[in-house]
């Protein structure tokens, strides 16, 4: 049925397709594309099967004049695959595909795909965890919100926002907006941003896109540099969590699939098959991966950083007593 | 290391590799004693060349170990997907496929004599018949080509959908693939589309992303034909403490379970012979095979979705009838006024029961599932609140008494050394 495994979708094929978009090139492009759009060690493979030689593929060859052309006659066409169609036809019944799309144009795209089956039915998958107070899709006030932010984004304008931060509480303000974030886990999109005042950076902010009241782009360029990374070490924890985990239930397997997600560094001790593993995290989301953690229970223990370990410590205390009274 | 290609025929032995490398976070080469040298030694060439950015060394007594660290929710593409980018193929198929697309993209039609003699006269080298037809079936099976029947022969032609004309004509698509591109089930079709088009994501990270599920994509098309069609499935699989694939025999498939919290997925599935419904981890599958059409498939469907509606996550328990399922209460310590978060959390991450004010801060939460046991993680992050537990099974509730008392002593009681 599908075959997502296929050459046709490969780094070979790509890099191929490239080189054959101009009617010449040359042996330096070669291998710079190879080893820009290549695998690490592509450039010591693939030259040779691009240039001409002995073992060359003969999609290239040299003319009369020594320059380098492409044996076929047009650039290639890359036409969408029956696999491709599919999935885009599943897409189309995602609430959030109006995020992006207007209801005009989906139903033109439906059109054109109506001879391709979706690959799947969203049915035959259930997310058995996912937090109930998702962000509603379908709402036209959180899309107009959306897609402002969005654009907000790629252009980087600034943006005046009115933003619920609590219930009963709102603050406005100016905001540059980077990138927008999607938790599978709360179904929910956010916006990282910086607040500004005077048009200079105040603070680094995640919004809820969900929870902005208003957003209008002021038509002005937010123009000093500042990217994404600098963003994300500005939110980043100053030290790991430090994490003892214990091979007692699986606990091994289990968090580290459960933390896959981090950047983390790993240590195992072989005596006991103890791991411990540095974990770091976006301090604003401290409370997250402390509940997270706890909920392992003693298959792990928290070591460091003190501020989190006292955290942990006061929960337990606090449980601890509050059984003690239940049991008398 | 001579012989060595980046390209593979077999996916599943890297999915092995990978997933090693990646979850347990450290391995060194006597870890993998079930391989030999050269394998490994290849398998970590691919992996290193794929997410060289994420790889860490580490060295000890013990030898060099290996692993990978990716900040995933702060990634614009899953670096993972470099796997399906390295199937390997023939001469022919790449000599093939740019120069058929070159013939064809006049979009006119053309029998099978005409494409073999443009082929041959116009690149310098030599095609047989059946190399070609096979080819252009095979591309006509992908949707590249289209196929035309007029009288007894087949003329063939390009489609004229292509990636570009479909961004420019369709507004805010670009926008919809780089979102998707990065989202759980076959995320990977969506990259390809934008590689296509010669645009990547710029716009989207996502939070909590379990990039090692694409690896398990390549499984779902079977499976999903297998429910779609309602089909039995066969399919082997290993334990966690074993490489060896085990057979599981033939099962129903009912519907893929995603854990977006656990970073599992799992297909759940009835088995008729001892009348279990039973969930798989996606990530211990090594292979599945589609069997024949289930004549009882909407009968066992509908005990399925009668019952996973008491899973609070995958386990459907021991029990055959869900009736004998014993409700388990939990009640919190909630300051509604100054911690009303609380609150929220418990209405939002509630399953399969009703949260209820049992008393002057307290909010109790009755789950009618299947296996208690499964509750207990989640009710375990409300540490510092949970007033009792009570229904469930006792051994449940005895484990949670126990757990507490041991992460008492562990964090040093009221008096921790590690505290200054």
């Amino acid at each position: 049925m599908m075959n997502i495994f296929s050459e046709i979708y490969g780094t070979y094929f790509h890099i191929a397709a490239k080189l054959l978009e101009n009617a010449a090139t040359d042996e330096k492009t070669v291998r710079e594309t190879v080893l820009r759009d290549g695998f690490r060690d592509s450039v010591l493979f693939l030259p040779q099967k691009l240039l001409p030689g002995k073992e060359s593929w003969g999609l290239l060859s040299w003319d009369n004049n020594g320059v380098l052309r492409r044996v076929t006659k047009n650039p290639p066409v890359t036409v969408l695959t029956k696999l491709q169609k599919m999935w885009l036809r599943t897409k189309l019944s995602d609430p959030r595909i109006r995020l992006f799309i207007d209801d005009d144009v989906l139903s033109r795209l439906n059109q054109r795909l109506a001879d391709v089956p979706p690959a799947y039915s969203p049915d035959s998958f259930r997310f058995i965890d996912r937090f109930s107070d998702h962000d509603d899709f379908a709402d036209p006030i959180y899309i107009a919100n959306f897609r402002t932010a969005l654009s907000a984004v790629k252009k980087r304008s600034i943006v005046d926002i009115q933003y619920s931060s609590a219930p009963g509480k709102q603050l406005r303000g100016r905001f540059v907006l980077l990138k927008m974030e999607y938790s599978p886990k709360n179904d929910k999109f956010r916006a990282y941003g910086c607040m500004l005042r005077n048009d200079r950076i105040r603070k680094s902010v995640v919004l809820n896109i969900g929870r902005i009241v208003s957003i209008s782009d002021t038509g002005r360029v937010f123009r000093t540099p500042f990217s994404v990374d600098e963003f994300l070490s500005i939110r980043k924890c100053s030290s790991p969590a430090v994490v003892r985990v214990t091979p007692e239930r699986n606990g091994v397997e289990r968090f580290m699939l459960e933390f896959a997600s981090y950047e983390k560094h790993t240590v195992r001790d072989l005596d006991s098959g103890e791991y411990t593993v540095e974990l770091w995290y976006d301090s604003q989301d401290e409370t997250e991966l402390l509940i997270r953690l706890l909920s392992f229970g003693p298959v792990i223990e928290i070591l460091g950083p003190e501020h989190l370990r006292k955290q942990a410590r006061e929960r337990i205390v606090r449980q601890f007593r509050m059984l003690e009274r239940d049991d008398t | 290391m001579a012989g060595f290609s980046e390209l593979i025929r077999n996916f599943n032995k890297t999915r092995d590799y990978v997933r090693d490398f990646f979850i347990y976070g450290c391995k060194i080469r006597s870890d993998f004693d079930r391989k030999s040298i050269r394998t490994y030694g290849d398998e970590k060439r691919r992996v290193e060349s794929w997410l060289g950015d994420y790889m860490r060394y580490d060295d000890s007594v013990r030898g060099r170990s290996v692993s990978i660290s990716v900040d995933s929710g702060h990634i614009p593409e899953n670096p993972l997907y470099n796997a399906y980018r390295c199937k390997s193929f023939t001469d022919n198929d790449i000599r093939l496929h740019f120069f058929i697309i070159d013939i064809l993209c006049d979009y006119k039609l053309r029998p099978l004599r005409e494409i073999v003699d443009e082929l041959n006269s116009q690149y310098g080298m030599l095609f047989d018949e059946q190399t070609v037809r096979n080819k252009l079936r095979e591309y006509t099976d992908e949707g590249i080509v289209i196929a035309v029947k007029q009288g007894k022969t087949l003329y063939y032609s390009l489609s004229r959908d292509t990636a570009g004309d479909f961004m420019r004509e369709f507004c805010g698509l670009d926008d919809a693939v780089k979102f998707f591109s990065e989202t759980q089930n076959f995320g990977i079709v969506g990259n390809t589309i934008l590689r296509y088009a010669g645009i990547s994501n710029d716009l989207f990270f996502i939070k909590h992303n379990y990039i090692i599920h694409t690896l398990e994509d390549i499984l779902l098309p079977d499976i999903l034909s297998a429910i779609t069609q309602k089909r039995w499935l066969a399919f082997t699989s290993v334990s966690g403490s074993s490489d060896t694939p085990n057979e599981k025999g033939q099962v129903v498939p009912m519907q893929i379970l995603v854990s977006v919290q656990t970073g599992r997925r799992y297909l759940a599935a009835y088995i008729p012979a001892i009348r279990k419904l039973i969930s798989f981890r996606l990530d211990h599958i090594r292979s599945v095979k589609i069997g024949g059409v289930c004549e009882e498939f909407d009968d066992f469907k509908a005990a399925y979705d009668h019952n996973i509606s008491r899973c609070f996550g995958v386990s459907f328990g021991m029990r055959r009838n869900s009736d004998s399922v014993d409700p388990i209460r939990i009640t919190f310590f909630v300051d509604e006024v100054n911690e009303p978060f609380i609150l929220e959390r418990l209405e939002r991450e509630k399953r399969c029961g009703s949260l209820e004010n049992s008393g002057d801060h307290l909010y109790t939460i009755t789950a009618d599932v299947f296996d208690p046991n499964e509750i207990m993680q989640w009710a375990k992050s409300f540490i510092g609140r949970i007033v009792r537990i009570e229904g469930g099974n006792e051994n449940v509730r005895k484990r949670f008494y126990s757990d507490i008392n041991k992460m008492y002593e562990l964090y040093g009681g009221d008096d921790d050394e590690h505290i200054q």
